[in-house]
């Protein structure tokens, strides 16, 4: 059975008339067990599917990486789970279960691997991209098995080109809470921000795969990521008392995501926002509460932070709030809170940084990456430092003061934006 | 007091008691001196007073919430003290930091429900343990409230009283009123206020009607043989005190390990009133306060603080320029290990029209010290709870808190309605024909 702790992290002395209360709390998971395997929180099934971008630009060298890439992934996933692999264009097609098969999934054995590994190498590329089709196609495949637990992988090399943009904001929005997704481009002429939407969207991740030949090593290691999550789906739920407001509730490690617009409502004080699967790991939320001030001496609860699995509290952190006219308690900043308040800015002003020097807005750009470059340096985030390097000259590190580089890689600005989301864990002193 | 550096120490408390207790609902075997089940909150205090010594008093002051007020005494109070067990073992006070309270109170902010965390569920306030807040409502005229305020981590003032049988419009009303303020720069101030206040009550009930005392007679006789009388019951009533906080602070330092001796020995104020009639006679040690507060004519503070401002202000310095200076609230008298005495300074007063009389810590006095101010405040919360002394006592408390709660606040009233009947100055009424 797995074990949740929940760790609080905060300053919670307030000056008088002091109201915004903020924490860091770390929910860890242990002994989660596999997805679906002995010890497992889930039903017992859990379900996978491949989605693989067969576009006619994928012709080549990237079509044949990724049908490597589909038969190891297919390698890893164990017996016994429901699986289906998608080939996507301008429409999506069933290649396993073959497109006449009566089932839409079919649960994972030998026999079965080695029809899948045939099917994937007959896949041909062709036809435009439209990942809407994809994305609704899971979610029907999905929605005839039973799994607890369902996630996929999409892979594209291109643009998705064959369909408005609302139509795939829409489609999103649609299979939202169905599946987990995590998105990953090959090459340099897909588009971050549309992967990034459906990733941010499914609760997965998005990373750039720079050479065909990674991409059967990233399957593969995804595929054993979900299959190590023995936690099918938990939700972090923010209690916050009357008559205070949830200003924020933000993952902060390893990638920060707001998760503020997806509270749905347990009740009036209590919002939950889904976190989908858990595997053995430990993640890090920001919550920020405001609170009315209470006279100098008065202590209030902020927020209960808690993780539900299956509707029950497995963990609970609490943030206080305490009143104090002693400078010396509340002046001081919980090195966690700057830590990822740092990091949480550094990613949007790396995203903003790029999307500016995308549209010709070069003194913005300049403004927003050398901020970045100062951000990444104060909470040490050497990472982000080095991709940053690749894009602008840095003047000085600690000021933020940068001029763009000239000819950058279309890959770098792409690695540096795919990545911007990943943080840096608080260096402990 | 208002030491502002009070301390969180561990809950060291007395536990030692004559018999185990077991709850009467899940059946688990509670903690000595528990008031509530630790494993299902039921309360543990009896709802009716303990027919089995024949005593109108519980072993514990302070009511459950929702039971009934104490009825009063109603015979040989002298063996209340035997029955009772040691004051300092009828506390159960959880530590504030484990979150761990006993009961399931509602909580004191908004009503809301209490969670399992210590938190209130609706608005986050934390829980008040019994210790942190209590009530005490003995008879109709009667009541006080005790509260930690707000700036403080622990109540280390305490309170206790008690009343006769008799109502409080006959000339035989009787009550006793004890309020003692834990010295907060003393560790474990709190057990020892407790004590103490609990052991003078008892003592100065065995004083009033019906009563045995340990020594010498119940108080009878004209005025001022009652006076005297009274004052010697409260020179009883504060060296009892005494004894008990020097035995709480005994059964601290035993229970303490060698390596952590306690530096400072607890130790508490003391001020009480006893009413009997239409008398009234208050004693003191240190700075809480007995003010006589009548509906016409002028407030009297009964009691004088044993403390640096009342030296200062006897010396000539304005009151209010005393009561601000940093040691203001230095007392020159206290009870405990190391005062050098324990008998309390007395005064008396006669109740010549109706009135509030008023036992108060500092953590009252300290936003309305002159006694017309404090008159003024009583009449204005008399008027808001319709005379009703529990309501007003809690709005007293309120008061307080919203000026900035900046200490412990005990208040406890009595309503006296002159008879102008006094039993001494006539004869012994007969008891009522049948």
């Amino acid at each position: 059975m797995a074990d949740f702790t929940a760790e609080v992290f905060q300053n919670e002395f307030l000056s008088d008339g002091a109201t915004d209360v903020h924490a860091i709390v770390t929910v860890t998971c242990s002994g989660a067990g596999t997805a679906g395997g002995v010890g497992s929180t889930s039903d017992g099934s859990t379900a996978e599917i491949i989605i693989v971008d067969t576009s006619g630009s994928m012709q080549g060298r990237n079509m044949e990486s990724a049908k490597h890439a589909a038969a190891v992934a297919v390698d890893q996933i164990a017996d016994g789970t429901w699986f289906a692999v998608v080939g996507g264009s301008h429409v999506a097609e069933r290649i396993f279960p073959y497109p006449n098969a009566r089932v839409s999934m079919v649960a994972m054995e030998p026999g079965a691997r080695e029809e899948a590994k045939r099917a994937i190498a007959r896949m041909a590329p062709g036809g435009g991209t439209a990942i809407s089709t994809w994305l609704r196609m899971a979610d029907e495949l999905f929605s005839t098995v039973p799994a607890a637990q369902k996630h996929a992988i999409l892979l594209t090399d291109g643009k998705n080109e064959s369909e408005a943009s609302v139509n795939l904001d829409r489609v999103i929005q649609q299979v939202t809470g169905h599946f987990q997704c995590d998105a990953r481009g090959v090459g340099d002429r897909w588009v971050v921000e549309e992967l990034r939407k459906i990733s941010t969207a499914l609760l997965g991740t998005v990373d750039l795969i720079a050479q065909p030949e990674d991409i059967a090593d990233d399957f593969a290691a995804l595929v054993q990521k979900a299959m190590s999550r023995g936690v099918a789906a938990a939700e972090l739920r923010v209690w916050a008392p009357q008559g205070a407001q949830v200003l924020f509730v933000r993952q902060v490690a390893p990638t920060v995501e707001d998760l503020t617009a997806r509270r749905s409502e347990l009740n009036a004080l209590t919002g939950a926002y889904p976190t989908g699967a858990w595997g053995d790991e430990s993640r890090d939320y920001h919550v920020a509460v405001r609170v009315a001030s209470r006279p100098v001496g008065s202590e209030q609860l902020a927020a209960r932070v808690q993780l539900a699995v299956g509707g029950e509290v497995v963990s609970s952190g609490l943030v206080k709030a305490k009143w104090s006219d002693d400078d010396a308690l509340t002046t001081r900043i919980s090195p966690e809170v700057a830590h990822y308040t740092g990091q949480a800015e550094l990613a949007s002003v790396i995203q903003e940084g790029l999307a500016a020097k995308a549209a010709g807005d070069e003194a913005t750009a300049t403004v927003k990456l050398g901020r970045a470059v100062q951000l990444a340096a104060e909470t040490g985030n050497d990472e982000a430092t080095s991709r940053l390097r690749k894009i602008v000259e840095v003047e000085n590190e600690e000021q933020g003061t940068v001029r763009l580089k000239r000819n950058t890689a279309k890959l770098d600005e792409m690695a540096l934006d795919t990545a911007s989301t990943k943080t840096t864990r608080v260096r402990k002193s | 007091m208002s030491d502002p550096t009070s301390k969180e120490t561990g809950s060291e408390m007395s536990t030692d008691t004559a018999a185990v207790v077991t709850c009467p609902e899940c059946g688990e075997v509670a903690a000595p001196g528990a008031r509530f089940c630790e494993g299902c909150g039921t309360s543990l205090t009896p709802p009716a007073p303990d027919a089995g010594n024949g005593s109108g008093v519980t072993a514990d002051g302070a009511p459950a919430p929702g039971g009934p007020p104490h009825p009063g005494l109603t015979a040989r109070p002298g063996e209340v003290q035997e029955a009772a067990p040691p004051p300092s073992a009828t506390v159960l006070d959880p530590d504030p930091d484990s979150g761990v309270v006993p009961a399931a109170r509602p909580c004191a902010a908004c009503g809301g429900r209490v969670a399992a965390d210590g938190y209130c569920e609706a608005c986050g306030t934390p829980a008040q343990s019994e210790r942190d807040h209590f009530e005490e409502h003995p008879a109709s005229w009667v009541a006080g409230v005790c509260d930690r305020g707000i700036r403080h981590a622990r109540n280390e003032d305490a309170m206790a009283l008690a009343t006769g049988p008799a109502p409080g419009t006959s000339p035989d009303r009787f009550a006793a009123l004890v309020v003692c303020d834990g010295v907060s720069s003393a560790p474990d101030s709190d057990v020892a206020s407790l004590a103490a206040s609990r052991a003078a009550r008892d003592v100065l009930a065995t004083y009033g009607p019906g009563g045995t005392p340990a020594s010498g007679a119940p108080v009878t006789g004209g005025t001022s043989a009652r006076i005297a009388g009274w004052t010697d019951a409260l020179v009883a009533s504060s060296r009892a005190a005494s004894a008990a906080v020097v035995e709480a602070a005994a059964s601290i330092a035993a229970g303490r390990s060698p390596e952590d001796p306690v530096r400072e020995p607890p130790s508490c104020t003391f001020a009480t009133a006893v009413v009997d009639g239409d008398l009234v006679v208050a004693g003191w040690i240190g700075d809480s306060r007995v003010y006589w507060l009548p509906d016409s004519g002028e407030a009297e503070q009964l009691s004088v603080d044993d403390s640096w401002a009342q030296e200062m202000i006897a010396a000539g310095i304005p009151r209010e320029q005393a009561e601000n200076a940093p040691q203001a609230h230095a007392i020159t008298r206290w009870l405990g290990p190391d005062a050098p005495d324990a008998d309390a300074h007395c005064a008396a007063t006669v109740a010549r029209g109706p009135g509030w009389l008023l036992v108060c810590s500092d953590g009252l006095w300290n936003y309305c010290s002159p006694a017309g101010d404090v008159l003024d405040l009583v009449h204005r919360v008399q008027e808001e709870h319709a005379g009703e002394p529990l309501a007003m006592s809690g709005a007293l408390v309120r008061w307080a808190n919203e000026q900035g709660g900046r200490d412990n606040i005990t208040a406890a009233l009595a309503r006296l309605v002159p008879t102008g009947r006094d039993r001494g100055s006539a004869a012994q009424p007969a008891p009522a024909a049948p």
